[in-house]
Parts: C-alpha cells; sequence; structure tokens
C-alpha cells in the first residue's frame, strides 16, 4: 500500500514539475530551468537513497513541498525563489550528510549538546538581528540562522540523555542553558519549539501524570513570563486574542492572512490571482495564507496532508528500528518538524499565537530547508536498511 | 510511537477543522479591514437587463483591466441601487451582489422607456411613481425624483449630502405621506363587501357634515347634492365617505391592514410599514381615517400594490422586479408571480373599477387625455397642517381588463386632479403605447 502511495506521489511530482514548465516556457520566464532541476534533483536523491539501502519514501511529498514554495516565491519574487533553488540544492547535500551521519548511529550525546550550545552562544555573541531576533549569523558572504541546526543537534542529545539513563542535572543544565541563550536573543519561536519536543519526547519515553502536569505547569509558567519580559509577546498575544479590535496595527497580519483564506474558498483564485501585497512578511512567515488563497482549501489541505504523510513514513520506518535510542531520536527529528507546521499554520489558523516562524520545506529560508532536510536524512539514515527490490 | 502519530494526526486534525473554517464558512469576504472588498468594485461584473432585453447596468472595462459600472438612467439608482468604490453598494446590486459579481445575470421586469417617460415626468418635482402590471405583480417602472446619478457619483456626491430634497432617499418605499382621498376605493370596496350598502342608492350631500361639535367638509366646501356612491368616489365626496367609514366601526382598521397597509410589502427593495391607527377613539377620528387624513400613513409602494390589487379583480399580487437570474454554473433561477391573496371578490372589484373610471371620465381625475385614454383613477390631496398638500393619484388602464396599474406621488405638489392625474394619465398611454 505504501509503495502504491509513494509511486502516487512520484506522479504528482512529475506532474506539478510539467505544469511548471509548461507555465513558464509559455510565459518566458528565464527560471525556467531552476525547477525542471528541482525536479531532477529529488529524483535522483530518491533512487540515490534506494540504491543505497535507505528508505526513500520521505522525498516525494519533500518534492511536492519544496517545488509549491518554489512555485508560490516565484509568483511572488523571482529573486526569492532564485535563493530558494540554491537552499534545495544545499539541502539535498544536507540530506545526504544526514543519511550518512544517522546511519553512523550517533553516539557521543555530549558532542551534540556542546554542538547545539556551541552555535547558539556563537550567534549570541556575534550575531546579527533582524526582526525582533539576534538569531543571524555571518560567515564569509553567506547569512545564516544556526538555531535551525543547533535545535536537530539538541534533540539528538536528548533523545540519549533520556533513553540512557543520563544524570538529570546534566540534562536540565543543558536545556537552561539553551533555554536562556535564546530568550536573550529573543528567539522565543524556536525555544518554545524545543521545549514542546523535549516535553514530548520525555512523555513518550514514559508517561507519568504528575509528569504531565509539571511540564504543563512549566508551559503555563513560561507563558506568563515571557509576557512579562517581553513587550513584543505582549503585542503578539494581543494580536491573536483580540485582531478585530486592532483592525491596522497588532492585529494587521493576522487577520490579512484570515482575509485572503477566505478569499481562497474551495479552489482558490488561482495562481497569481491573490492579493500577496497586503500581507507583511508573506514570504516567510505568511506563504501558507498566499497558498490558501491562490490554490484555495483543496491546496491547503494536499499541503498538510503531504506533512501528515512525512509522519507516517516516519512512524512506519521506525516501528522496525530496534534500539530505544534511535528510535526516540527519530519521533524527536520528527516532532521537531510537524510541531512547528502544527505552530505556523495554527498560528495564522489563530488556533495558537502566532510564533513567527518558517513553514518547513516550503517558506523562503535556506538555513531552514537545509536543517529540514538534514533532519529528514537523518531520520531516512536511522531506519533499517532493506535491501534494494 | 503509535500514539504519538495519533497525537500528531489529532494536531493536524485540528488543523484541517480550522482551514475549513477560515476558509469557507467564516464571514470575512465583506469586512470592512478586507481590501479585497474594495478590490471588487474595480472588477467584473453581470449585466442587469431590462424586460426587453435593453442593458440597465453593465461594467465596462477602463485601462489597467479595471472595469467602471455605468447604468442607464440616473433614476436607476433608486431601484438597482448604485455600486462604487467609495459609496459602495445599494438596491439590486447590493442584493444581487453575490450573484452579480460571479458575472451572473439579472432579467428585470422594468421596461426602459416607461423608466424614462416617468423619470421626464416627475423631471423638478420631489415625488415617487410604480407601475405595476396587474396580473402578474412585475414592476415595469420604479421612479424616486430627486434621483442619485450612477454614472457620476464622484462628482455630485458633496451636492447630494447638501441637498435639502434628500436625493438619498427613496420615496417610492421609504416615502411616508398622509393617503388623502386615494383610500377612499378602499373604504367603498369594504362597505360594498360587508353588503351593508347599496351601490345605487342615493346619499345626500350638502357639502359638509358635524361631527361632535367638528366638522368635515367637501374640497372646497361644495355640496354635491343626491348622489350614488360611484359618484361619490368620482367626486371624492368627503361627507359620504366619513358616514361610510363610520358605519364600518373598528372593522375599518381591519380592512385597511388587508389591503397591505401598515405592513411591510413584500418586495426586493426594503420599504417601510407605515402607520394603521390601533384603534378608532372617536367618531370624527372614524370619519377622518375614511378621507385619509388623520394619523394613517402609506408609502407609494403600498398605495401601487392597491392599485394593482383593484385592477387584478380583487388579488394581490406580490410586486417584483427581478424575473430571473442567469448564467455561471449555476441553474437558472426564475421568479413565479404569487398571489398573496383575495382582496376583494372579483364583483366588488369591478365595481371599484366602474366607479374609477367614472372619476376618470367627469370626476376628480379628469384630466386632457380622458377623451383619448380609457383609464380608471382616484386622486387625493393629502392635506398638510404647515405648507402645500401632496398631491396622489392611483389608476389603471384599460378601464376594464387593465393591463397596467400605477401610482403617483407628488410631494407638497398641491390638488391632485391637478398636478397628480395629469402624470398618472400620460404614464398609463405610455405603459399601454408599450404593450403594442
Amino acid at each position: 500500500m505504501i509503495r502504491t502511495l509513494y509511486r502516487a506521489w512520484l506522479e504528482f511530482t512529475s506532474w506539478l514539475a510539467a505544469l511548471i514548465l509548461w507555465l513558464f516556457l509559455l510565459q518566458g520566464q528565464v527560471y525556467w530551468w531552476q525547477p525542471l532541476l528541482l525536479w531532477v534533483t529529488f529524483m535522483v536523491l530518491f533512487f540515490l537513497t534506494r540504491a543505497w539501502g535507505y528508505d526513500p519514501g520521505a522525498m516525494p511529498f519533500t518534492a511536492v513541498l519544496a517545488l509549491t514554495g518554489w512555485a508560490f516565491l516565484t509568483r511572488l519574487n523571482p529573486t526569492w525563489a532564485t535563493a530558494q533553488f540554491w537552499g534545495v540544492l544545499a539541502g539535498s547535500a544536507a540530506y545526504l550528510v544526514g543519511i550518512w551521519v544517522g546511519s553512523r548511529k550517533l553516539s557521543y550525546p555530549l558532542l551534540w549538546a556542546s554542538a547545539a550550545l556551541g552555535l547558539v552562544f556563537v550567534t549570541a555573541l556575534v550575531g546579527e538581528s533582524a526582526g525582533g531576533a539576534r538569531a543571524w549569523l555571518r560567515v564569509g558572504g553567506l547569512r545564516f540562522q544556526p538555531v535551525e541546526l543547533a535545535r536537530i543537534a539538541l534533540v539528538i542529545y536528548l533523545a540519549q540523555a533520556l533513553s540512557q539513563g543520563r544524570s538529570k542535572y546534566e540534562l536540565y543544565a543543558i536545556l537552561t542553558v539553551f533555554f536562556s541563550v535564546l530568550a536573550w536573543q529573543r528567539d522565543l519561536g524556536p525555544a518554545l519549539l524545543v521545549f514542546f519536543v523535549f516535553a514530548w519526547m520525555s512523555l513518550a519515553w514514559k508517561f507519568t501524570w504528575p509528569k504531565f502536569l509539571l511540564y504543563l505547569a512549566a508551559t503555563a509558567g513560561g507563558f506568563a513570563a515571557a509576557f512579562y519580559f517581553f513587550p513584543h509577546l505582549r503585542t503578539r498575544a494581543i494580536a491573536w486574542l483580540r485582531p478585530w479590535d486592532y483592525l491596522d496595527s497588532k492585529g494587521y497580519q493576522i487577520l490579512q492572512g484570515l482575509f485572503a483564506l477566505r478569499s481562497g474558498g474551495l479552489v482558490g483564485q488561482g495562481l497569481g490571482e491573490g492579493m500577496d501585497y497586503v500581507i507583511p512578511q508573506v514570504h516567510t512567515d505568511y506563504l501558507f495564507a498566499v497558498i490558501g488563497e491562490e490554490f484555495g482549501l483543496l491546496g491547503t489541505l494536499a499541503l498538510l496532508v503531504a506533512y501528515l504523510s512525512l509522519a507516517f513514513w516516519a512512524m512506519q520506518l521506525l516501528q522496525d528500528v530496534p534500539d530505544q535510542t534511535l528510535r526516540l531520536t527519530g519521533l524527536g527529528l520528527s516532532l521537531l518538524l510537524h510541531i512547528q507546521v502544527f505552530m505556523v499554520v495554527g498560528g495564522i489558523l489563530r488556533i495558537v499565537p502566532f510564533s513567527g516562524m518558517t513553514l518547513p520545506l516550503v517558506s523562503y529560508g535556506s538555513t531552514s530547508l537545509v536543517a529540514q532536510l538534514a533532519l529528514l536524512g537523518l531520520v531516512t539514515g536511522l531506519g533499517q536498511k532493506r535491501s534494494v527490490e | 510511537m503509535r500514539k504519538s502519530f495519533l497525537a500528531l494526526l489529532c494536531m493536524y486534525g485540528l488543523l484541517f477543522a480550522g482551514l475549513f473554517h477560515w476558509h469557507l464558512i467564516a464571514d470575512l469576504q465583506n469586512h470592512p479591514a478586507n481590501p479585497r472588498y474594495y478590490y471588487m468594485f474595480s472588477r467584473d461584473r453581470g449585466r442587469i437587463y431590462d424586460r426587453n432585453g435593453l442593458i440597465l447596468a453593465t461594467s465596462t472595462p477602463l485601462e489597467g483591466g479595471v472595469y467602471q459600472r455605468s447604468y442607464a438612467t440616473p433614476s436607476l439608482s433608486h431601484v438597482l441601487g448604485y455600486f462604487h468604490q467609495r459609496y459602495g453598494m445599494t438596491g439590486l446590486e447590493r442584493l444581487y451582489h453575490e450573484d452579480l459579481s460571479m458575472g451572473r445575470t439579472l432579467l428585470t421586469s422594468l421596461d426602459w422607456n416607461l423608466q424614462q417617460t416617468a423619470e421626464e415626468l416627475l423631471q423638478g418635482l420631489n415625488g415617487a411613481v410604480l407601475a405595476i402590471r396587474p396580473s402578474t405583480g412585475e414592476v415595469l417602472a420604479l421612479v424616486s425624483s430627486p434621483s442619485l446619478d450612477g454614472n457620476a457619483l464622484d462628482a455630485n456626491w458633496s451636492d447630494y449630502l447638501d441637498d435639502l430634497r434628500s436625493p438619498f432617499l427613496n420615496r417610492a418605499t421609504h416615502g411616508l405621506y398622509p393617503p388623502g382621498s386615494i383610500v377612499k376605493p378602499i373604504i367603498y370596496g369594504a362597505a360594498l363587501e360587508k353588503g351593508n350598502v347599496d351601490r345605487f342608492s342615493l346619499w345626500l350631500d350638502e357639502g359638509s357634515l358635524a361631527l361632535q361639535n367638528r366638522t368635515i367638509r367637501n374640497s372646497g366646501g361644495k355640496a354635491h347634492g343626491n348622489i350614488d356612491l360611484d359618484q361619490a368616489l368620482a367626486l371624492s365626496s368627503n361627507v359620504v365617505f366619513a358616514q361610510l367609514a363610520l358605519s364600518l366601526g373598528e372593522g375599518l382598521l381591519q380592512d385597511l391592514k388587508a389591503f397591505g397597509l401598515g405592513q411591510e410589502v413584500d418586495f426586493e427593495l426594503s420599504n417601510l410599514k407605515g402607520t394603521v391607527p390601533a384603534k378608532i377613539a372617536s367618531a370624527y377620528d372614524g370619519a377622518q381615517i375614511g378621507i385619509g387624513q388623520g394619523e394613517l400613513l402609506v408609502t407609494p409602494l403600498q398605495m401601487a400594490v392597491v392599485a394593482q390589487t383593484i385592477a387584478n379583480d380583487g388579488v394581490m399580487m406580490r410586486p417584483f422586479l427581478v424575473t430571473e437570474v442567469r448564467g455561471g454554473l449555476k441553474m437558472r433561477q426564475i421568479t413565479r408571480p404569487r398571489a398573496i391573496g383575495e382582496i376583494l371578490p372579483p364583483a366588488v372589484a369591478h365595481a371599484l373599477q366602474e366607479a374609477m373610471a367614472l372619476a376618470a371620465r367627469q370626476g376628480t381625475a379628469q384630466t386632457d387625455l380622458s377623451s383619448s385614454l380609457d383609464y380608471g383613477g382616484k386622486t387625493g390631496t393629502a392635506e398638510m397642517s404647515q405648507g402645500q398638500d401632496h398631491a396622489w393619484f392611483l389608476g389603471f388602464a384599460p378601464s376594464t381588463n387593465p393591463q397596467v396599474a400605477v401610482a403617483v406621488l407628488v410631494e407638497r405638489g398641491g390638488s391632485g386632479s391637478a398636478v397628480a392625474a395629469p402624470i398618472g394619465a400620460k404614464l398609463l398611454a405610455a405603459a399601454l403605447r408599450m404593450d403594442e
């Protein structure tokens, strides 16, 4: 059954690629070779993974998500799409590296922990600010967000710390330092995400009610403290709870996102027919709303189904892994992706407060793309090798 | 692992529910903060046609892929409404916005020529005119003067705001006036239906009637002598109709309500319900209602429906403007004429038609056209305590088997016979020509 699914997705990918090619050849776009190359890249990755004996099932869904993101970025601003194109190519390399690293069984927990802390420390010390958070690092001509990679390293550490009975004090010390640095950088979205992933992993490893209640209390306390100390979070909370009272200030972005979704209706206005220019931060935070307006409910549902398929794929893959630590690592990495989807889409849908992160694999952002593809590579590498049929 | 996946599934389920709500259910399209609401005013839109296939409203493309709405004649602003980025939408444009914005077409019962004739007849006057097809309730013309020019709102808006004649007021649906003598056909019909009067018995009209230390007088205090009821209607005898109203007692109020007075008319355009007093306090009040004075207030739309009912042999039809909505992916939507009820027995309605034809030949509704046009009519002069009176005319043509019914109101116009009846007769003549 799962094979049929892959085949269907592959066919869809080729169809999407063909459609984009046709559109852009017809419209005389100069970037027509980019989707073609992306499609070829994903195909190569798919067959390479299979030839090495790993499960290539993540690739079709990834291809759909990344190509959709690329198509919408082209429609918004071709410059962004070109950056995204190079991001996917870099991400492909990261995916292959991820498979290799994942297959090495990921020991040395303290190495991963120090990698995570080192990355955030360096950012905190010499990083650059943008959008209210000091989250950027410049190396040579490249600018990237180290926290995207740091949280992967941290999750790898967490899985080993939880499942191998390492000292609780060490675990809490590392977490405290990590969160403190992120809070100091005012980069709270990723901090919240890592906290939720940690709590989920801890409960998935061993569920007890006191622990559950403790995490719930910590979440509530964390929110209260954050609203007390960070004024920009108070603004976000108000935008979430009462956007209608602040139509043209705090609530502007969230309302424009909802208007866009409603305008999309069932089938959408069609590619290029939406009013993207009224939404702030449309290419990173709010690309999902543009997709909603132009492809409608069917388009956004398809996108979420692609994510859900990635979750299903990871679950199928990890079920057969005998090593508990690796299983917990795979779960943690998957959660890192899916909780982020929930926080971003849920934020746009006003289910949770908006946290200002990117939609994995779709939104503009090279670091994010590289990190997500590396993450998928790691999960693939963790899985059992299969014999090539 | 399985439990974690199920939890993730629940989270995605929550997102699906959210998407479903915000994509399909939430009521956001016309929210004032939604820029799409303003954008839609410059998009293409379905046309609106008159009954003969002439275009009443259309969107013409301008430079830059932008469309502008234009209308065949200014008086349509009170029927079709207007559609403008700054001033919003009204009338049928608003009511059928969803259909029109999807490119669907409205076919209306309006007749462009008759609408224009009515518009010209009311030129320079404040008032309202309605023409209705008696057998179906189709509205052929609806004019309220002064009107707004839907093609030049930007240029004139500030003038409209300052205009003391209130061009925004749709006098046909939202103007409230005492009916004056045009209420008399209703009184006459009710008395005949009850059977407590004989149509051909004679009444003595001495020009005035004393009631409770007060006096009801004929127009100009003129005494008509011995007249029957048809003549009393034709001559608009206040003395006879005051007595007729008194003979109906409290039932008079029910008879007025049966004709739809004091209630909103079931019509596409919103309209006011007017006033029918809750009870008759004294004989003098009852007599005042019988001659259309006192607390009674009506809209021209209500009186047009009264004219339609008399002309349609007593069967009231629901008035309507939109006969069909077509185009797009949806099914055609056709409006069928609907009878509201038999308000008068056919014999009584025929008697009223004859009496009103007499009024048009020899009575107060007589005009220059009386010799050439076979019509029935009733005038009214609603007396105001201050300033000029309101002039009314109700009519239909031809006087037997009528094809069109009209109501005319000229605000502060003076006497119904002198001002409203000539407009009504010309309109009836134009409507009959249109049928040929």
